[in-house]
Parts: C-alpha cells; structure tokens; sequence
C-alpha cells in the first residue's frame, strides 16, 4: 500500500521530469469509491503557478480488467471532440515511481458527481444534457477519431454476440456460487440475438449518473471512467444507462434525472439514430447481465485478489442480490410475478411502467 | 465461543462508526470505515441467518427434484438425496452449491422442450421461477440501504 506522502513525492518528481521545471505538491487527497483505479487529487506548485491534476494508479486488484492504455487512449481520442472529457497529460507505465503504472489527467474544478441533492428542474436539466451528449458519442465515426488503433472493430453482426460471449465468460471464470438467475439470462440472451447494430458506435461502457462530473449550471463538464469503451452497438450504452440499478430507489427516472422515455427521445435526436423498443429490450437485459459480471468479479477479488477494498465487498454482495432481482423482474413469466413469495419486511422496489422496461415476461414459458 | 456472534459483529460495527471513524483524519478513511461498519452488519445478518437461508434453499429445491425426479440422471439423484454432512457454513455451501447447479441443469432442459413439452413441464418450469424468486428475496441484504 503506498502512502500519500509517497505519492506526493513521485508524482512531483515525475512531473518535474516532464515539464522540465520546479514541481511540488502542495495538497493531496485520495477520493473514495474508485473500485478500478485508484484515484488521487493533487494541487501543485509548478514552477510558481497553481495547477491540479488527477492520477489514476493501477492496484494490486481491479474490479475490471481493463487495459490503462484503453481508458487513457480513449480519452485521447475523446477530448478534441465536442464530449466534455478531463484532458489527458501523461500515461505511464514505468512501475518505479508509484509501484505500480498510472495516468495524470487535469482537475476539472468546482464539480461534483452526486445529484441527491439536486432538485428536480435541476436534474431534468442536467438529465437533457446527459443524453445529448451521449448521442453526440453515438453519432462519431469511432474511425475518423482513430479508435481501431486502441480496440477491436467488430462486424455490425456481431456486436451483440462478442460482448454476450465476453461476459458470459467473466461468470463463469470469476463465480464463487452458481449463479442460477444469470444463467437464465444468458440462456434467453443468446436464443434472442438483436439484430445487426444500426451503425458502428465508440461505447463508453459505463455511462451513467456518478461518472460524469457537473458544475452549478447542471452542464456536464467531463463524462468519466472510459475503462471499459469499447465499439459496438449505440444502443448498448444507452441500456446501460437505464439500468435499474442507477434508479434504486427512484424508479421511472433514468439515472435519477428524467423519464425513461424522454431520455430515450433526446438521445434519438441527438444521436440521429433510431431506438428500436426490440433491441433495446434485449440490451437491457445484457446490460443487467453485464453488471452481474461485474459484481461477481467484484466479490472473487475481494476473497482471492489482493486487494480488500471494502468497494469490492459492497459490489460484489449488495450489487449482484440487486442486479438479480432486477434480472428476475425482466425474464420471469408474466403470470408469475408476485405469486407466492414470502412477506418481506420491507417494501420492494416499485416496478417500473411496462412502456419503460417491456419485460420479457413468457419467455421462458 | 463467543456469545451472541451476531450481534458482537453489530456492536462491533457500532463501536467502529460511532468512535473509532470520527476521530480518522483522512476523507477517504472515513468513507472507507464507514462502508466497513455497514459490511459487518450485513455480515451480522448473515452469521445469524445465513445458514437458515440456504437450509430452506435447499428444501425448495429438493421438492422441485422430487416432481421431476423423472428427467434428472442417477448422479443428480444421488447429490439430491444426499445428507447434510455438518450444519458448518462451507458443507451447507457444498450441498446448496451443488443442488442449484442441479436446478439450472433441469431448467435448462426444461426450456429446450417447452414448446413441444407435456404440461408437467411447465409447471417445474414456473416452480423454478417461483423459486428463484423466493431465493431472491430471502438473501436481500437489509443492513444496506
């Protein structure tokens, strides 16, 4: 485990290195909740101005396997376009200055990622801004920025089957117990194939609320954590975005913001793309798979990785008994829901109205 | 043996938030300690209950065995008919591991004839689902919110 002080002192040696003048940090902070990276906030003192920058540092665990040379490339590619990203300075893999490699990236000051405490006209507004944007990302050419340099390009046919297969995999790899409810999912995910993406789409891969920052006007000043971008289906990131999960609570808002299908119609006309109800019906039951995944790698990390982040923890046992319950409520048969369970002794999650999620109740009848 | 195992976990998790987390200097440690409390809670739960839980997992599975005992292999009847070796955590996750790979085994050769198949089929079918349901919401950690 490295201590702050040691990274002050590598980061400002580093950074002395590169720009060629007097570095020093004057203030340092390690922000919480990163579970893939671990994340510094530092002020400097660069040869007499004031500057901060963010360093990204690999741990000994990751929540997802991710390449740093990915995120960092994407936002590479990203930042001369009209998507809001933090600027990437530096990209190192040279362990002997933090034990491990990292990434600089400039501060984006007086933000914030929480939007609890925001009311509501504010987060329709910020909501507007979110799904513009992520249609203006749909609407790239991923070739023209360059990213078939920093990942695959897969066959339109294809999309939708690479990332099944990928994740499948993941389960089955990092699963502590039989995960019965996901393999359901995959069952119907891989009899029930999409068809062919409409277009080619650079994928953030994780958009949604809490990893874009937003400042006192509720725009949108930088779209986070591009570890696991990737090209495929447009209509991929806007499933993910939807998910339940970033709505517990809330249910009938994407991301806590705004109605479900507003969010859909914005993105439809930012994007110039069109949001086929069928396809998206199958991207959202992936994406509930996706983040099964995820949290399942969560938690085989935390008891066989290195690293005990209690993130980890809390991913890996709170997010899946969430994720599969929102799996449950898109595949089990219509006629079943709400039949003969058990009192609970507290209140479950509202469903969300039929035109939001059109579950795939039958399909296993 | 320590008394209470529970709810020792709980007072534990009280002490650690309520004493030790004000008096931490760094942000990120305080968020940290603070999630740590709210996991020893949940495991508080699971020390209490957890072993009940996949008891009546396990129960539910076998009555779902025993209606379509005709369409599982010897080797799945035998693990089905199988003894509890010990009430310890580990052995209890050995039968229920087992067994609900057993129960995806059968739903998967469930939905491979359901259209064409007899009427019982549907209704192991839905009993898995009411199970599966059932499962779901008994392991909900409650000590998150």
């Amino acid at each position: 485990m490295i201590t702050l002080e040691e990274v002050k002192g590598a980061v400002a040696r580093f950074l002395s290195e590169k720009w060629n003048v007097p570095v020093s940090v004057t203030a340092i902070s390690k922000i919480f909740g990163g579970a893939s990276r671990e994340t510094f906030r530092l002020t400097l003192d660069v040869d007499g101005q004031s500057k901060r920058v963010i360093i990204r540092r690999d741990p000994p665990s990751s929540l997802i396997d991710t390449e740093r040379a990915l995120e960092y490339g994407a936002y590479e590619k990203i930042f001369p376009t009209d998507i809001p990203v933090p600027e990437p300075l530096f990209l190192e893999d040279d362990p002997s200055y933090l034990g491990q490699p990292f990434s600089v990236m400039a501060c984006i000051d007086d933000c914030q990622t929480d939007v609890s405490t925001l009311s509501i006209e504010a987060r329709r507004i910020l909501g507007e801004h979110k799904y513009q944007i992520l249609g203006r990302l749909a609407a790239n050419n991923p070739i023209d920025l360059g990213f078939d340099s920093i990942t695959p390009v897969p066959e339109l046919h294809h999309c939708a089957l690479e990332q099944l297969n990928y994740w499948r995999g993941v389960i089955l790899d990092d699963e502590i117990h039989p995960q019965p409810i996901a393999q359901a999912a995959m069952r119907w995910l891989g009899s029930n194939l999409p068809p062919p993406a409409q277009k080619l789409a650079i994928v953030h891969g994780d958009y949604r609320t809490g990893n874009f920052l937003f400042n006192t006007q509720n725009e949108i000043t930088g779209v986070l954590d591009w570890e696991m971008c990737h090209l495929g289906d447009p209509l991929e990131d806007l499933a993910w975005s939807l998910d339940p999960l970033w709505t517990w609570g809330e249910p009938g808002l994407a991301g806590r913001l705004l109605p479900v299908d507003e969010a859909i119609e914005i993105w439809c006309e930012s994007s110039g793309l069109v949001c086929d109800r069928i396809a998206l019906k199958w991207w959202r039951i992936f994406v509930a798979l996706k983040a099964i995944a995820i949290w399942i790698s969560s938690s085989e990390y935390f008891h066989h990785g290195e690293g005990k982040d209690s993130i980890l923890a809390m991913a890996g046992w709170v997010m899946t008994d969430r994720q599969n319950k929102i799996l449950l409520d898109y595949l089990m048969p219509h006629d079943l829901v709400d039949a003969d369970l058990e009192p609970e002794p507290e209140p479950e999650r509202e469903r969300e109205p039929e035109t939001e999620i059109e579950s795939v109740k039958g399909a296993h009848q | 043996m320590i008394p209470y195992t529970d709810q020792a976990l709980r007072h534990l998790s009280t002490r650690l938030m309520a004493q030790i987390l004000p008096d931490i200097g760094s942000e990120y440690s305080m968020s940290d300690a603070a999630l740590v409390g709210l996991l020893m809670n949940a495991i508080a739960d699971e020390a209490e209950e957890g072993i009940q839980r996949r008891l009546e997992d396990i129960s539910e599975m076998r009555e779902i065995f025993v209606i379509a005992a005709d369409s599982l292999t010897v080797a799945e009847l035998e693990l089905v008919g199988a003894e509890l070796r010990s009430y310890r955590l580990s052995d209890v996750n050995q039968l229920h591991d087992g067994m609900t790979r057993i129960l995806i085994e059968l739903q998967t050769r469930n939905e491979n004839k359901s259209e064409a198949g007899p009427e019982g089929v549907k209704d192991i079918t839905n009993a898995i689902w009411r199970y599966l349901k059932r499962h779901a919401g008994r392991h909900t950690i409650r000590a998150i919110p």
